[in-house]
């Protein structure tokens, strides 16, 4: 089952792309997004206990399912695949939200209730390809089915990545990402800024996974191998080296996640992406970085984790504070939740750093849960937007008035992302705290300041929801319409999940334990 | 008198394509089918060859001068094939021309047989100095083009001469096989300079650093089809002399000199190369000079027979500096071939003259899209990929600066490519551009998709071993 999962967005993607003139390509996508959902959604089924046993020589068994094919042998290239407790929610994950994406764009959920027209003016202004050429499905209001191809691309390479059992097809997975989002942001994003941002993107991007890339060499030329659980099983590379090959992979994987102070291409490349891109980029882009982090580099590399804790720790604290401290008086509504997902990753990489059980654990669920939440935040922005054309929080106001359920859904999705109990964000930052604090010593300071970074959270959504939903109404949201059926359609799984999480977050946790780190 | 045997199996590759380029001369108005399918049949010829067991003629002792390996035979095999290339997408041209591109071609495969100081440089000589001819278009710019190569190949043929004497005279043998023992007591400062000079002029071939600056000029002067030839085969035709020069002579004894020589050729020509492409506006230059780029990209395993983790892996180096010189000559044929077909006025022109070529000519706009993205190394064009995974796996473990300085390179060079990508696929240019040479295109992109999805067909032939 495990090709499938891959193949089926890839082929997906080629079909939606082939018949991108035609009216029907939308919903290709969606059906093979629907697909791949299903395939990724039976994987459990028929898995293993989760030990390892030695059969004839290899070790197996510790994954859920495995496959491999000898694809360059001199490179140490085998196309292997393999799936456990770790990857599997995050390629759920994936699948879900580029499933919800998808719908998205096939039901033209934004610009349906947008002023269309407009939109088609400033991109002819700005000399952008225009949308109108490209897209001759002849639908006004539904964006071009090139969109819903790339989002398929970013699908397929984002799952590859979580499937990889072999480090240098997890390196091509982890390149082929960068294309189809430069691509979305570059093509689809605001007119004005997405030049500067796809670049940056594309820049701090590769340059990330060149040097994670040398790291995994190193590892693979200690190693011998480029099977990923074997390293793993095997305790990881040599001590000598392993510090060298755990910075040379955190500094790549820290550009993706981001982790501060190499987390500067993320707001822009948020700000100027589509609502779809955005909602990719932080569902699963983000947790590209984090997976890395958790499951290669401190897989491959446990010693060097070890001795480099506490400066990831710092980072990561640092992180939360500046996310914290610069939400407070940003301006601008999709360049806020992207800064508070610097903060949220701060707390993954924070927990990560802690480096007990409960720690790895916090910093998988925290990550998950901010592949549900923040996500839900785009979409609502990216409605927003749409509707009011501004994301200025100065130019907004009284929403809850023009549109209720929409505010509601607003306020539901900040309560989650600041982390109340009861809902998906709670369980990770708290578990972060607690980690960290269980250390002692130096680690109490890092802990009270994650937990004042969670007060900063609550204080800048608060802030964004006094702003954008109480106070009067003004021009811009007067005569809005509310959530439409569509929206509703896209959002609620997500905010289903949050609550899921929320309220029952142990068959996760168990699920993370019986996975291999 | 005892007279030598010859190996003629081992030399058929080179008979055959001598026999084009006679045939060429003499064919008159059918010179360039003659002249394509003799090479076609040399191309297959190596290839048998290299299906069968090694070997190897004109011997002095063990020491042979010309060598049948599967390398050598996968290279001459590359050499013909690309020269075919470039003759079909070459259009009508008078006699002389399909003569002269045929004795080039044979140049290329006597080199990937060379295995001694004198054919070697004989085989490069006969590999440039056709082009002297084939570079000049009429005119000004094209004289000028003409005498621009000339002189910069004179000089450093020159110095490969120079370099090359003063190995003999440390190793008392031009035999490559020789040069690995004889230089074992030898003079140290006559053999670092040889090493150097020798090194510094083949690497000319590449375009490497510091003999880069003809490539630009020449390659924006020069028709089309023969920018082609200059990017792809010539400088295969360079990377292979360097490569055998340092793997069977003079990594085992003058591995530390080797080595310095060959960090400061790579990383002097990834920062040229890079810095000069960024400002580029016109396709052709860019190109050039991320070619130079891409020359250090390829010398940089090399340098790991200086270090003493190194030299245990020297066959590995070896292999993947070639691997990576095989994967970047095939991707940039096949930029330049789709720019030959859609540039009917022969000059490569801005890159904004690009714009909309998407619309206007989507084979030959697919086939250079292609080969942009994998000479930027990204998936999907996975052939780019493997070149800078197979020279990263080198460099990763024994000299992890270097790997820092190709992957600075390669994040440089996306700030030049993915513009010119996208002015292919999204500009809105009045491009009326109409491909032309359908069947080369698609020939060297399929070459292109095999390597992308079977990695292994060139890794398999550019792993060297004596």
């Amino acid at each position: 089952m495990l090709v499938p999962a891959v193949a089926v967005p890839f082929f997906g993607a080629v079909l939606v792309w082939a018949w991108r003139d035609r009216a029907f390509a939308h919903w290709i996508g969606v059906g093979a997004a629907a697909l791949a959902l299903a395939v990724v959604a039976v994987l459990p089924v028929g898995r293993g206990n989760g030990d390892w046993v030695s059969i004839g020589g290899s070790l197996s068994g510790g994954w859920w399912h495995e496959i491999e094919f000898a694809w360059a042998p001199s490179l140490y290239l085998d196309f292997s695949l393999a799936v456990d407790g770790v990857s599997w929610p995050l390629a759920i994950l994936t699948a879900l939200l580029g499933l919800l994406c998808c719908l998205h764009n096939a039901l033209g959920a934004e610009r349906r209730t947008s002023g269309a027209l407009q939109d088609r003016l400033a991109r002819v202004e700005t000399g952008g390809p225009s949308l109108a050429a490209d897209d001759a499905s002849g639908v006004p209001g539904r964006p071009a089915a090139t969109l819903t191809s790339l989002l398929l691309a970013v699908q397929f390479a984002s799952t590859l990545v979580f499937f990889a059992d072999n480090l240098i097809l997890f390196f091509i997975a982890f390149e082929s990402v960068l294309l189809p989002m430069w691509a979305i942001i570059r093509r689809y994003g605001d007119p004005v800024a997405r030049r500067r941002a796809a670049a940056k993107f594309a820049l701090f991007t590769v340059g990330g996974s060149l040097i994670m890339a040398t790291g995994l060499f190193v590892a693979v030329a200690d190693a011998g191998t480029a099977d990923l659980g074997a390293i793993i099983v095997a305790g990881g590379v040599d001590p000598s080296i392993s510090l060298l090959v755990f910075t040379l992979l955190a500094i790549g994987f820290a550009v993706k996640a981001p982790l501060w102070p190499l987390h500067s291409w993320l707001p822009d490349a948020h700000t100027a992406a589509p609502t779809v891109g955005s909602v990719l980029l932080a569902g699963v882009l983000l947790k590209l970085g984090t997976y890395g982090l958790i499951r290669v580099a401190g897989g491959i590399a446990p010693q060097g984790a070890a001795d480099a804790a506490p400066v990831l720790a710092v980072l990561a604290a640092l992180g939360i504070l500046v996310a914290g401290l610069v939400c407070l008086s940003l301006p601008e509504l999709k360049r806020l939740i992207a800064y508070s997902s610097v903060g949220h990753m701060g707390f993954v990489v924070l927990a990560f750093a802690a480096g007990t059980e409960a720690g790895v654990r916090a910093a998988l669920f925290g990550n998950l849960a901010h592949g549900l939440i923040t996500p839900l935040l785009f979409f609502l922005a990216g409605a927003l937007k749409a509707r009011t054309h501004t994301g200025l929080l100065g130019s907004l106001g009284g929403l809850r008035l023009a549109a209720p359920a929409f505010a509601g859904l607003l306020g539901f999705a900040a309560f989650a992302s600041l982390g109340l109990p009861g809902l998906a964000g709670f369980w990770g930052e708290a578990f972060t705290v607690y980690a960290a604090a269980e250390r002692g010593g130096a680690w109490l300071a890092l802990a009270a300041a994650a937990a004042f970074g969670a007060f900063l959270a609550a204080a800048y959504l608060l802030r964004m929801l006094r702003r954008v939903s109480h106070g009067p109404l003004v021009p811009a949201t007067s005569g809005i319409g509310d959530a439409s059926t569509a929206e509703l359609v896209v959002w609620s799984p997500l905010v289903a999940g949050t609550l899921l999480l929320g309220l029952i977050p142990g068959p996760l946790l168990d699920l993370f334990s019986e996975g291999l780190l | 008198m005892r007279v030598q045997a010859i190996d003629h199996v081992a030399l058929l590759p080179l008979y055959l394509a001598s026999g084009a380029a006679v045939l060429a001369l003499f064919a008159g108005r059918f010179a360039k089918p003659c002249m394509m399918i003799e090479l076609g049949a040399s191309a297959l010829a190596a290839c048998w060859a290299a299906g069968g067991k090694d070997r190897a003629t004109f011997a002095v002792g063990d020491w042979h001068s010309y060598v049948a390996d599967d390398a050598a035979m996968g290279a001459a095999a590359l050499f013909a094939g690309l020269s075919v290339l470039v003759a079909a997408v070459s259009g009508r041209q008078s006699g002389e021309y399909w003569f002269l591109l045929a004795v080039s071609a044979a140049g290329g495969i006597t080199l990937a047989g060379a295995r001694d100081l004198i054919t070697l440089i004989v085989a490069l000589e006969t590999l440039t100095v056709p082009l002297y001819v084939l570079v000049t278009k009429p005119g000004r710019d094209g004289a000028e083009a003409g005498v621009t190569f000339l002189i910069a190949s004179i000089a450093s043929s020159a110095t490969a001469l120079m370099g090359a004497a003063f190995l003999y005279a440390a190793a008392g043998t031009v035999h490559l096989e020789g040069l690995a023992t004889g230089l074992a007591d030898a003079d140290p400062a006559l053999v670092a300079a040889g090493t150097a000079l020798l090194l510094g002029g083949l690497a000319f071939k590449l375009a490497a650093a510091p003999l880069h600056a003809w490539a630009p000029l020449v390659l924006e002067r020069a028709p089309l089809p023969i920018a082609t030839y200059l990017a792809s085969a010539s400088k295969l035709g360079g990377a292979v002399a360097v490569v055998w020069v340092v793997y069977f002579g003079l990594a085992a004894n003058a591995g530390a000199s080797t080595g310095i020589v060959m960090a400061a050729l790579s990383v002097a020509s990834i920062v040229v190369g890079n810095l000069g492409a960024l400002v580029q506006r016109r396709t052709v230059p860019l190109l050039a000079w991320s070619g130079i780029a891409h020359a250090g990209y390829a010398l940089a395993p090399l340098a790991v027979v200086a270090t003493a983790a190194g030299r245990g892996g020297t066959a590995a180096a070896a292999s993947a500096a070639l691997a990576y010189a095989v994967f970047f000559v095939l991707l940039e044929a096949g930029a330049f071939a789709a720019l030959a077909a859609v540039r009917e006025t022969g000059e490569g022109g801005s890159i904004a003259e690009l714009s909309g070529l998407w619309r206007s000519a989507p084979l030959p706009a697919s086939l250079f899209l292609f080969a942009v993205i994998g000479l930027a190394g990204l998936p999907p064009a996975l052939a780019g990929t493997f070149a800078k995974v197979a020279v990263l796996e080198v460099l990763a473990p024994s000299a992890v600066w270097l790997a820092v300085i190709v992957a600075a390179g390669t994040i440089l060079g996306l700030a030049y490519y993915l513009p010119l990508a996208r002015t292919v696929l999204l500009g809105r240019g009045p491009a009326t551009a109409k491909g032309r040479f359908a069947i080369a295109l698609a020939a060297i992109g399929l070459a292109l998709l095999a390597a992308t999805l079977a990695p292994q067909l060139v890794l398999d032939f550019t792993a060297i071993s004596r």
